[in-house]
């Protein structure tokens, strides 16, 4: 195993070429060894946790199935709080699905070379997590086999979907950000499909990296494209994410229900979404760096950078809780101050705390550099927030709806079925279905770009 | 059977057989390649070709390489996606006239949310579309002999030529600190 590491700040501590001291231990070749060596046959442990997964994500098909059979009332939905848990599922999907925009995009055209180690993992989070986001506007359609009326297409009866509807941008926002991620995803895969392709024993792995690196020779042209499309990828996609999680937080933002109609949302939802992002990306490299020991090329620098991350989204997400707070003391309206006071000590005042303990109280530990640098409290930290940030999106969506202008509903209050949990627990497990089989059949880190972290081979150097 | 189909696969892969003329110069240091690639520029040598694990810009610099067309394209696609986004949306409401709250049918504050989306899918899909025309890919033979090694850590170099300049090129290259030449005529 190499002992040489990557710095957070993008330089190698060792150089690659030859005679250079160190330069055995971290080379252009070792780290194609190194970034690939998660391509093999699995063994015996990720066979367990694939079938746990897969035992999980049928508990939550044949939950799916129960409400289809039965209908949308299996769900604990109950008037006034007709969306609950599918739509919370559906934000923090999406919400997860941003920090692979934010660490391969934004980070990229900032030059933060610290990116070049995590970026592939948080694209597949990307990804994975918007597949997983878009299954639930289906799942909480009471016919989901009609979805594809959400969609405009020429029909027969001259209808159109209404574009004035914040639903409708919805479905534009989150379909453009799927297939742009995945182009995104999947184009930078191309050179480090090319490198695994030339190291395949046998034809079957060449033939499947062969589709996914279409021929790539790294020719001089192919880079200069490539690298010219790559900055117009990242260009396209930063306005993008930021757009679509604005988009999302005005389907409650353009509605005037109390709770719901601020102008902050928009920022307050990106910054959310970042910060729950990010801290699943920990929560996925650091198994990942120990089990497949790429310690050298994931270090304690880059998690401590993605840390920082986490802390900076969560004081953003902490003045947005205060400032709604402020606001609804501050403002005219006494329905608005009526909710947010019920919000925190009403029905649903357990969410509320665990929202807060999660989000703001828990990451302030990430002050302390120790910390920052514990991959366990690190990995601890990390679960508490995704805890939270679910939570966040449950009370926003729960509270304001149970706590409507009419006082007569006040007393209904929801409760999340069997089906619901069976469901949510499903989603988890579809979500890391695909990523299991993701590190094992394409290169989980980008071999190309952790290359470029290496000084240049230079023979004035080695002189 | 398993084998028979791993044959064909690889029978594919390899494609029909390529008659290449030229020179394919191996290197390890960028610094020689540079130098190499100046001095193919100084003979007269063009339609150079270089092959590498990894981008390099003294190599982009000595090849002088202007930027990627790339762009236009995306643009192209942009402006497309916006003016297409906004026309479905304007084009729907007349098409199906319902007045809403007394609000004018062609209201462009919600439509612009439509547009541009519209406007960043088709900029990214024209931006794929473009690199994969510029870049000549997908392909299935490469335009010169290649060296499963140039997605590792060689860097090769590949010049058109044939006869004599074939063999002037290959002394130059061993010059500038070629590790291997290979001689295809």
């Amino acid at each position: 195993m190499s002992e040489a590491t990557l710095t957070a700040q993008g330089e190698a501590r060792t150089a690659g070429a030859p005679g250079e001291p160190g330069a055995s231990r971290m080379t252009q070749r070792s780290l194609n060894e190194d970034c690939l060596k998660l391509i093999s046959k699995p063994g015996p442990v990720w066979w367990t946790i694939f079938v746990i997964d897969l035992a999980i994500l049928t508990v939550g098909l044949l939950a799916e199935r129960n409400q289809i059979m039965f209908g949308i009332g299996v769900a604990g939905h109950t008037r006034p709080v007709m969306w609950a848990s599918y739509v919370a599922n559906f934000v923090f999907w999406v919400g997860i699905a941003h920090c692979g925009t934010l660490v391969s995009a934004i980070l990229f055209l900032f030059r933060s070379h610290f990116r070049r180690s995590v970026y592939r993992i948080a694209e597949a989070m990307t990804v994975f997590g918007v597949l997983t986001a878009g299954l639930f506007p289906i799942v909480h359609l009471g016919r989901p086999w009609f979805a594809y009326w959400l969609f405009p297409y020429p029909n027969q009866r001259g209808l159109w979907p209404n574009f004035r509807s914040p639903l409708e941008w919805d479905v534009f926002a989150v379909s453009t950000y799927l297939t742009v991620s995945s182009i995104f995803f999947f184009v930078g895969i191309i050179p480090d499909a090319a490198a695994a392709r030339d190291r395949a024993k046998g034809p079957f792995s060449r033939l499947w990296f062969s589709i996914f690196s279409l021929g790539w020779t790294g020719a001089n042209h192919q880079w200069k494209h490539f690298y010219g499309a790559y900055l117009y990828f990242a260009a396209i996609a930063t306005p993008l994410v930021l757009s679509v999680h604005s988009v999302v937080s005005w389907d409650f933002a353009m509605a005037q229900v109390p709770g719901w109609h601020s102008t902050i949302f928009a920022p307050y939802f990106v910054a959310g979404a970042i910060f729950s992002g990010v801290a699943l990306v920990i929560n996925l490299l650091i198994p990942i760096r120990s089990a497949f020991k790429l310690e050298h090329i994931v270090t304690v620098d880059h998690i401590e950078k993605l840390g920082k991350l986490v802390l900076l989204t969560s004081t953003i997400v902490t003045y947005s809780y205060l400032c709604e707070f402020f606001m609804a003391w501050y403002g005219p309206n006494s329905h608005e101050r009526d909710l947010f006071w019920w919000r925190a000590t009403g029905h649903f005042w357990w969410a509320f705390w665990i929202m807060m303990t999660c989000n703001s109280i828990i990451p302030l530990l990430l002050w302390s550099k120790k910390v920052r640098r514990s991959m366990s409290v690190m990995f601890v930290i990390c679960l508490f927030v995704n805890v939270g940030m679910w939570f966040e999106r449950f009370v926003i969506i729960v509270t304001s709806l149970a706590r409507p202008f009419e006082p007569y509903s006040w007393g209904v209050n929801y409760k999340m079925s069997w089906t619901e949990g069976a469901i949510l627990a499903g989603s988890f497990a579809w979500f890391f279905m695909f990523f299991l089989i993701f590190v094992r059949v394409l290169p989980a880190f980008s071999v190309a770009e952790i290359k470029e972290t290496l000084a240049a081979p230079l023979k004035r150097r080695a002189a | 059977m398993i084998r028979a189909l791993g044959n064909w696969i690889d029978k594919l892969l390899k494609g029909p057989p390529v008659r290449y003329r030229g020179v394919m110069g191996v290197f390890y240091y960028v610094d020689e390649v540079t130098a190499a690639l100046d001095a193919l520029k100084q003979g007269g040598h063009r339609d150079l070709s270089v092959f590498s694990p990894v981008p390099h810009h003294q190599i982009e610099k000595a090849l002088e390489q202007g930027p990627s067309l790339v762009r236009w394209v995306t643009f192209t696609g942009g402006v497309l996606g916006l003016t297409g986004g906004l026309s479905l949306c304007i084009y729907s409401v007349y098409s199906w006239p319902l007045v809403v709250a007394g609000k004018e049918l062609v209201s462009l504050p919600p439509f612009i949310v439509i547009g541009y989306e519209s406007m960043i899918l088709l900029a990214a899909l024209s931006n794929l579309i473009g690199m994969l025309a510029l870049g000549r890919l997908p392909r299935v033979k490469s335009k010169a002999p290649y060296d499963p090694r140039f997605t590792e850590d060689r860097i090769g170099v590949w010049v058109p030529c044939d006869g004599e300049a074939a063999i002037r090129v290959r002394e130059m290259m061993r010059g500038h600190g070629a590790e291997e030449v290979h001689l295809h005529a």
